[in-house]
């Protein structure tokens, strides 16, 4: 069932194109460090090999590009999804630690350096694509910022830089990261909210059912946007109180679609002999009915991720989103406020998060049409 | 006699789905005379179905094709008929009723208004006020109860038989002159499939129509039918008269049907002197009413479910599903719980494994009282009682591997040592079931209904149980099917020394395979007894109606 729901899923152009966006995302956001930045990738000096990208790399880069490689092996091992689940889960947190304890990049960071002869005068070196940081405003190059795509002919900027003078590609590409690790992340948190509170909810019924829809009007009633610029005002800014914000606000949808889900599955006769088996009711929820009512989640999620997305960009242009980061949400904030209109630094961020968000819905329609039945295209004809 | 009203030559259908083409009908003759019931008799893909809507031209014109053949009704070819002709023929001279009255009939129009659409649709000359006394006529002449007053019912106040009633004045409405009836009667309760076939009857009496009936039930065609055609994969294998087909069937595939029919079974059955020292063991626990030998023994049990009203939702009232019931199921015996739709039988059964809660009453397994155990003292004692499911499709977790399905219920329950003996354990049961060893590494989807139903019968089997409750399992299959897995049934039940608590409304299996027979109606245990007593001699007025509305292969 799950693999011809993959399959009617992958049959839409528009759905191609929107996972051809994401998985370019996805690459620019893992790789952003080796896409776009200031130092060289590899470089040799009086014969000595050195990858000075490597030394610069952060703690939240080495996590990011484990956990890309964590999830590859994963998806290509021959494993049961509740163990790739779990194994990817202990990577995480194993991942974390060890990259908070051992990645140390060094805590000043002079771009200006790399332009320096200690980094020009070598035999050979190999600079990224890009060869800008996000937040490397060029100081050495000029008075004023502020420069069109293509403008100065000595340095190539595709998308032209901001008014402090950094490289709005390269921002955008580090944006990138923001943008999808808070969609995914905080619709991750309200999904496993969701599926549980919902599970418990649609298989014991009655009172547990009773409370649990109250639990989720109360949570449908609040106002995740001004939820987030209140604990923004109160606590600062940082993208991880966004995600938790964000994902335990929003699960009640999650939680709807399942307790449905497993009201109906509760009367299947399969969970009944399951029941009548005498199985751990651990095994009845998530081995019997769990995998059958996921399906509907797919959809939701898609659409979650979307919002999220937005609800990071809205706050980040509202100018509560992160300080120095580059966020796209942060980009258009800048170009609003800039004293001259400057076309570049809104349509490039602009673009992105409508294409992203375009992107997401896509997937969630086409998701949606492949789980339901009345779309189906072959009309049963039974004798 | 003249020309028949309709004569089908040679005709094919062929459905194309997604560059596969299924040939659903091969090379099907017959023909219907004016007043005459014709049935075209078969198991589920046999055709019957298509060859009943290919005779409509109902089915989709971008799957099916007819690459040879002709349909002629009146001397016209239905299948060279522009779309318009064929308009004026659906529902004015060829009308159809379907098999499922819950969703044959349109829920947001009041059954009036949809039989005097369907007048005025084919008579548009007809005034407003003469389509609704023609419509109440209709409803009348199908013997609906209190029809002026349900004039403006809709189709949901209306119970199944009273819906397929709505559906036959619909389709009489018009007095066409062939009735296309797909299996009518199938969804229906026994008794009210014997109201129904006699109203068809009193009905085709009366204004002289010729039926196609369609169905997969040989008692019905005994009733029904002048001229049967039996059909197997897409082909007609034998047309002749009912009498003559049912009697002496030439074509092996037809004697197959036949001997598979519970009730063929049961006269072979009670033939053979090696099953008759069980028979006789019934009256003897019976008489001397052994505790020791009970298994079961169910005291007054209620199950009511709450009918909740009102700003608080008080309870206002129950529904006394079971109703007071008291049973003792002996060891080692096969119980017939039968009765209709709606009686309380399955909620009995599943009440009896703590599935469903009883509001007072006790059960006892062994004398062990089951009622008001937690989930986890029920634990250790599920192993002992098992129940097996009525529909195929949803019986069995579709995610799951059949290992998984038979194995994981012995490792919750610590039995066997290892993932090896466990899995030597579920391919035992396996073979018993008749299934390979390989049946372990697939999917459901895999397998065919009787198949399914065997895998679910070993999932039952595999925690080695004393009791099982068979909750209609034989009821979505088709009767060779059917007759196999009773068969299957009645060699793991002297092999496993089981008890069986059958729940079915079919009394011809009833026959064939219990020692005793309980018959419920409304929530209340009417009579109970020996198998052999209370089907041939039934004592309460209600067996006596349930048996009588039997369709019967003998009463020809």
């Amino acid at each position: 069932m799950t693999e011809s729901i993959w399959r009617k899923t992958w049959q839409g152009t528009g759905v191609k194109l929107g996972f051809v966006w994401i998985g370019l995302l996805v690459f620019m956001g893992v790789f952003a460090p080796f896409l776009a930045n200031s130092m060289p990738l590899l470089m040799s000096k009086n014969g000595e090999i050195s990858a000075p990208v490597l030394t610069y790399l952060t703690a939240e880069d080495v996590l990011v590009l484990v956990l890309f490689a964590l999830a590859s092996v994963l998806a290509w091992l021959p494993l049961g999804t509740g163990k790739r689940v779990l194994l990817f889960l202990a990577g995480t947190l194993l991942t974390v630690f060890v990259t908070q304890a051992w990645v140390k990049p060094p805590a000043v960071n002079l771009y200006d350096d790399f332009r320096s002869t200690a980094y020009t005068a070598v035999d050979w070196r190999m600079m990224p694509p890009v060869p800008y940081a996000p937040t490397d405003y060029l100081r050495d190059y000029a008075e004023h910022g502020l420069e069109a795509p293509l403008e100065a002919s000595e340095r190539f900027h595709l998308m032209g830089t901001e008014e402090n003078g950094a490289d709005v590609f390269s921002r955008m590409i580090h944006a990138s990261r923001i943008a999808l690790s808070i969609g995914l992340i905080a619709t991750s948190i309200s999904m496993v909210i969701g599926v549980m509170l919902g599970g418990l909810m649609g298989y014991f019924s009655g009172v547990v059912d009773m409370i649990g829809m109250r639990l989720v009007e109360i949570f449908e009633a609040i106002p995740t946007l001004f939820l987030l610029l209140t604990f923004v005002a109160f606590f600062g800014r940082s993208l991880y109180m966004m995600m938790i914000i964000i994902g335990v606000t929003s699960w009640s949808g999650y939680a709807r679609y399942i307790r449905a889900e497993f009201l109906k599955l509760r009367k299947q006769e399969y969970v009944q002999a399951a029941v009548a088996s005498g199985l751990p009711l651990s095994s009845i929820l998530f081995r019997h009915m769990l995998p059958n009512g996921v399906a509907p989640l797919l959809v939701a999620a898609s659409f979650g991720v979307a919002s999220a997305i937005l609800a990071e960009a809205t706050l980040s242009f509202l100018g509560l989103g992160l300080i120095d980061a580059p966020s796209w949400g942060q980009m258009l904030d800048q170009a609003v406020k800039s004293s001259t209109f400057n076309w570049w630094m809104a349509a490039f961020p602009g673009g992105a998060i409508f294409f992203t968000v375009f992107a997401y819905n896509l997937i969630g329609e086409a998701f949606r049409d492949a789980i339901d039945p009345k779309l189906s295209r072959n009309a049963g004809v039974g004798s | 006699m003249s020309q028949p009203l309709l004569a089908v030559n040679n005709l094919r259908t062929y459905l194309n789905s997604s560059g596969r083409v299924v040939k659903a009908v091969e090379d099907v003759s017959f023909s219907i005379a004016k007043g005459e019931t014709f049935c075209l008799v078969g198991e589920s893909g046999s055709g019957k179905s298509i060859t009943g809507l290919s005779v409509m031209q109902l089915l989709p014109q971008d799957i099916a094709s007819h690459p040879a053949g002709e349909i002629l009704f009146n001397g016209q070819n239905m299948l060279t008929l522009p779309e318009a002709a064929l308009r004026g023929i659906r529902g004015s001279q060829i009308a159809m009723i379907f098999q499922e009255p819950m969703t044959s009939l349109n829920p947001v129009f009041s059954i009036g208004e949809q039989i005097t659409e369907a007048l005025q649709l084919h008579n548009p000359t007809m005034s407003d006020a003469e389509a609704v006394e023609r419509a109440m006529l209709a409803l009348e002449q199908v013997q609906m109860p209190n029809a002026r007053a349900r004039f403006s019912d809709f189709p949901h106040q209306l119970s199944g038989g009273q819906r397929q009633r709505v559906m036959i004045a619909m389709a009489l409405a018009c007095e066409p002159e062939l009735l296309i009836a797909d299996e009518p009667t199938t969804a229906l309760d026994v008794t009210v499939q014997a109201e129904i076939l006699r109203l068809l009857r009193q009905l085709q009496d009366a204004t002289g129509m010729s039926t196609l009936f369609i169905t997969h039930d040989f008692g019905v065609v005994a009733q029904m039918a002048q001229h049967v055609g039996v059909m197997q994969q897409g082909r007609l294998v034998e047309v002749g008269s009912t009498a003559q087909v049912l009697r002496a069937p030439r074509h092996a595939y037809t004697q197959q049907l036949l001997a598979a029919v519970p009730e063929n079974l049961a006269r072979h059955r009670t033939g053979r002197s090696d099953f008759s020292p069980t028979i006789s063991s019934i009256n003897h626990v019976e008489d001397v009413g052994l505790k020791s030998d009970l298994l079961l023994s169910i005291r007054h049990l209620n199950v009511w479910f709450p009918i909740k009203k009102g700003l608080f939702r008080q309870t206002v009232d129950h529904v006394r599903a079971v109703d007071d019931v008291s049973l003792d199921i002996p060891k080692g015996q096969i119980v017939a719980l039968v009765g209709e739709s709606g009686c309380g039988k399955t909620t009995l059964g599943r009440a009896v494994l703590q599935l469903e809660k009883p509001t007072s009453g006790s059960i006892q397994l062994h004398g062990q009282e089951l009622t008001g155990l937690s989930a986890r003292a029920l634990r250790p004692l599920r192993p002992k009682m098992q129940i097996a499911f009525q529909d195929p499709q949803s019986s069995l977790n579709p995610r799951l591997l059949i290992e998984t399905t038979l194995t994981e219920p012995l490792k919750a329950h610590g039995i066997g040592a290892n993932d090896e003996e466990r899995l030597e354990r579920a391919a035992n049961i396996l073979a018993d079931m008749q299934l390979p060893r390989e049946a372990l590494w697939r999917y459901p989807h895999e397998f065919s209904g009787g198949q399914r139903q065997r895998i679910g019968l070993a999932r039952a089997l595999v925690l080695n149980p004393d009791f099982i409750v068979c909750d209609e399992i034989t009821s979505a299959l088709d009767v060779s099917v059917q007759a196999e897995i009773l068969q299957l049934l009645l060699k793991i039940r002297a092999e496993h020394d089981l008890t069986l608590l059958f729940i079915t409304h079919n009394i011809g299996v009833v026959e064939y395979l219990s020692d005793q027979t309980v018959v419920m109606y409304k929530g209340k245990i009417v009579e109970r007894g020996a198998t052999s007593d209370v089907c041939g001699h039934p004592q309460d007025a209600y067996t006596q109606k349930l048996l009588s509305a039997v369709p019967r292969l003998l009463k020809i």
